[in-house]
């Protein structure tokens, strides 16, 4: 929302602040021989940087900035790691729904030691851990159940526990480093296994339907509370379990 | 078509396992127990007969409105009741604009059922001409979010408008007496619908085989479930009406618990649905008192001492006179509007300055009761009477030696004196020597 003077170095200003389209972040008549990297949400005007989404401006030394925004719906991206789920199985591809705008494409040979003899059978309905290979936005995304070297790497169909959905941006705040307040609180009193993708679905699986049911709501809960509310919520919790 | 079939929800087979084993230990996704209801929200929009319901994630929005329409041939003298749902497609992926579904259709029915058949709303007193004019009620039920369990959401709706709508009334005039006239709702207060009672439906969701049921499911549930199953009945234990289209079958004695469970929910939700009317129907009655302007409100704050001041003959006549010019604020109850409107007419006394008691036979008389009960005025009052003093100075002759005297008596008396004085002269071109003698009549009544 603000407006930049061009004499103050504005980027470093900007950084972790809300900022809205139209916003000018930078003035490049100003600035030295640098090179600035531009990821999503940002563009370049001649001499301005132009802000395009709505969101927070992110840096990320030395130089790569960009805007980070939270939505319902997911825009497939490049080595992003997913929750799909089987929608139809083709001679080729199995059809996965990724919660984007088109369906992806998973090929029946993307697994490890994958060959036409052993072709998984997944039914519809089963939920894969997978990751984006491939994402044009002319083109169905492609996706893949290996990582880059070939190995399986925990990629593959999820079995049992629960799936839920949220927003993007709650996504991104449960696999951010240090771990996020609400797991950790959580990890000190339960045991659970926990898949999350980047697209807004999460998966856990407890030894209990009880455990799982309070992991996903306090997981739901905690969007929009800060780390020590996180903490006394998961505080809460625990104590009403006893 | 590739954005439809990426846009429709998907349920995983993980999902549909883990709410059917939670169940199993009585467990339900979102923490609640198997007969408990999410959060309901009742609110009112600013037109009559319009309401909005949540529940939980479910958003229902519910509006009734009337017209005036040839009854049916063999009901001449009933009024009519429609309800037409809209399932928008925002509420849904799966819904879709234009002819309504097959469950747009089922919810339509359940609900007019239940308030068709068990007569929840009196019919008769709709009727204006039997055979030819008659009251038709129309409920529009539009569903903005799909968040499970719509049939119960919207039966709230629609009771909650139909509860809070008025409909304009009417007479019979015209040449002949039989010209209906439609009286605007500023000229004549509407009328309320006569409600009997409140049928609320309950929803079941049916999983494993039959043995176990669930109210109020959320969407998932609902794509989870074997079955459904609806009982609409009212606080009085009246069973209005039982739907259950298909799906798993279930044993008559699940069915009869069911429905006495119901009849407890049904309870509760008509409890919360008579709150949420009566606070919006105070908050409605309120709006419609006219209030003074807020020039008069700083007077407020001395009651006591003007109901004393009543006696005293001069204001009393104000009073009447204001009283006759604006009835509204005489019909309002509370003791403060009084106490204003009794100011209003101390204020007009403030802005008149003359020789009041030249025309004035009976000021003298005024001032010597107003001696009497000067004694009992108390404090706030010196602040107006110091004003008035001023302008005492400045009048005629004649009210001088009488202020003189009132004011050796104390100051209070004079100026309340030289107030009441004063103020005859505003009213002087309103008030005829006759009004004046009944009011005094009358004051000096009231003050026996």
């Amino acid at each position: 929302m603000k407006v930049e003077q061009p004499s103050d170095p504005p980027l470093n200003s900007c950084v972790d602040q809300l900022v809205v389209p139209g916003d000018t972040v930078l003035d490049l008549s100003t600035m030295s021989n640098q090179t600035i990297k531009l990821g999503e949400g940002l563009r370049q005007d001649s001499d301005k940087i132009s802000v395009m989404k709505a969101g927070k401006l992110r840096l990320s030394k030395p130089n790569k900035y960009w805007v980070e925004s939270s939505h319902k719906r997911y825009v497939p991206c490049v080595e992003d790691t997913i929750l799909g789920i089987v929608v139809d199985s083709k001679p080729d591809n199995f059809l996965v729904d990724i919660k984007g705008p088109t369906l992806a494409f998973l090929p029946v040979l993307a697994f490890e030691g994958g060959t036409r003899r052993n072709i998984p059978k997944f039914e519809v309905g089963t939920l894969l851990y997978v990751r984006v290979v491939k994402a044009n936005n002319s083109m169905n995304p492609e996706l893949s159940c290996t990582d880059a070297s070939g190995k399986a790497a925990e990629f593959g169909p999820l079995k049992d526990g629960y799936m839920f959905e949220t927003s993007t941006g709650l996504a991104r705040m449960l696999l951010s480093s240090p771990t996020c307040p609400v797991l950790e609180a959580l990890g000190k009193k339960l045991s659970f296994e926990i898949a999350i993708g980047l697209n807004g679905r999460v998966w856990v699986n407890a030894s209990s339907p009880a455990t799982t049911v309070i992991l996903s709501n306090a997981i739901m809960k905690s969007e929009f509370l800060s780390g020590t509310q996180q903490r006394i919520m998961v505080e809460k919790l625990m104590q009403k379990l006893q | 078509m590739e954005q439809r079939l990426a846009n429709t929800w998907r349920m995983t087979v993980n999902e549909k396992k883990f709410i059917e084993t939670a169940l199993l230990s009585d467990l339900r996704v979102d923490g609640r127990r198997p007969f408990d209801y999410r959060k309901l929200t009742i609110k009112f929009g600013r037109e009559d007969g319009s309401s909005e319901v949540q529940l939980g994630e479910t958003h229902v929005m519910g509006y009734v409105t009337s017209q005036l329409v040839q009854p049916y041939r063999d009901r001449p003298n009933e009024g009519t009741l429609a309800i037409f749902t809209e399932f928008s497609p925002m509420a849904d992926p799966s819904f879709e604009a234009g002819r309504p579904g097959e469950s747009a259709v089922e919810l339509g029915r359940v609900i007019d059922r239940g308030l068709r058949e068990s007569r929840a709303v009196d019919m008769e007193s709709l009727c204006v001409v039997a055979g030819k004019s008659v009251w038709a009620i129309r409920v529009d039920l539009h569903i903005l979010d799909n968040g499970g369990n719509l049939i119960d959401a919207a039966n709230i709706a629609a009771l909650a408008a139909l509860l809070t709508f008025q409909r304009p009334e009417c007479t019979l005039g015209g040449e002949n007496g039989q010209e209906v006239i439609v009286h605007d709702p500023e000229v004549r207060e509407p009328l309320p619908l006569i409600v009997h009672h409140l049928p609320v439906a309950v929803t079941f969701a049916i999983f494993d085989e039959g043995n176990i049921m669930v109210i109020d499911p959320t969407y998932k549930e609902e794509a989870v479930m074997g079955g459904r199953m609806t009982a609409t009945l009212n606080s009085n234990g009246d069973v209005c009406a039982v739907q259950k289209a298909g799906g798993e079958g279930v044993m008559s004695s699940v069915i009869m618990q069911c429905l006495r469970i119901a009849s407890v929910k049904a309870a509760d939700i008509t409890s919360k649905i008579k709150d949420a009317v009566d606070a919006y129907n105070t908050e409605r009655a309120l709006r419609k008192v006219k209030r003074h302007p807020p020039s008069v409100a700083l007077e407020v704050s001395v009651p006591d001492v003007i109901m004393k001041e009543n006696q005293v003959d001069e204001l009393s006549r104000h009073r009447a006179q204001n009283l006759k010019d604006e009835p509204e604020r005489s019909c309002s109850n509370d003791g403060t509007s009084i106490g204003v409107e009794i100011s209003t007419s101390r204020g007009k006394n403030n802005a008149f300055i003359g020789g009041p008691s030249s025309w004035d036979p009976y000021s003298k008389g005024i001032s010597s009761c107003f001696i009497r009960s000067s004694q009992d005025l108390p404090g706030p009052l010196y602040l107006a009477k110091e004003q008035e003093e001023a302008k005492i100075s400045q009048n005629s002759i004649e009210s001088d030696p009488e202020a003189a005297n009132t004011l050796s008596s104390g100051p209070v008396g004079a100026s309340v004196a030289s107030q009441q004085a004063n103020s005859p002269k505003s009213l002087k071109d309103a008030v005829k020597p006759k009004n004046r003698k009944k009011n005094k009549a009358s004051s000096t009544s009231d003050m026996s």
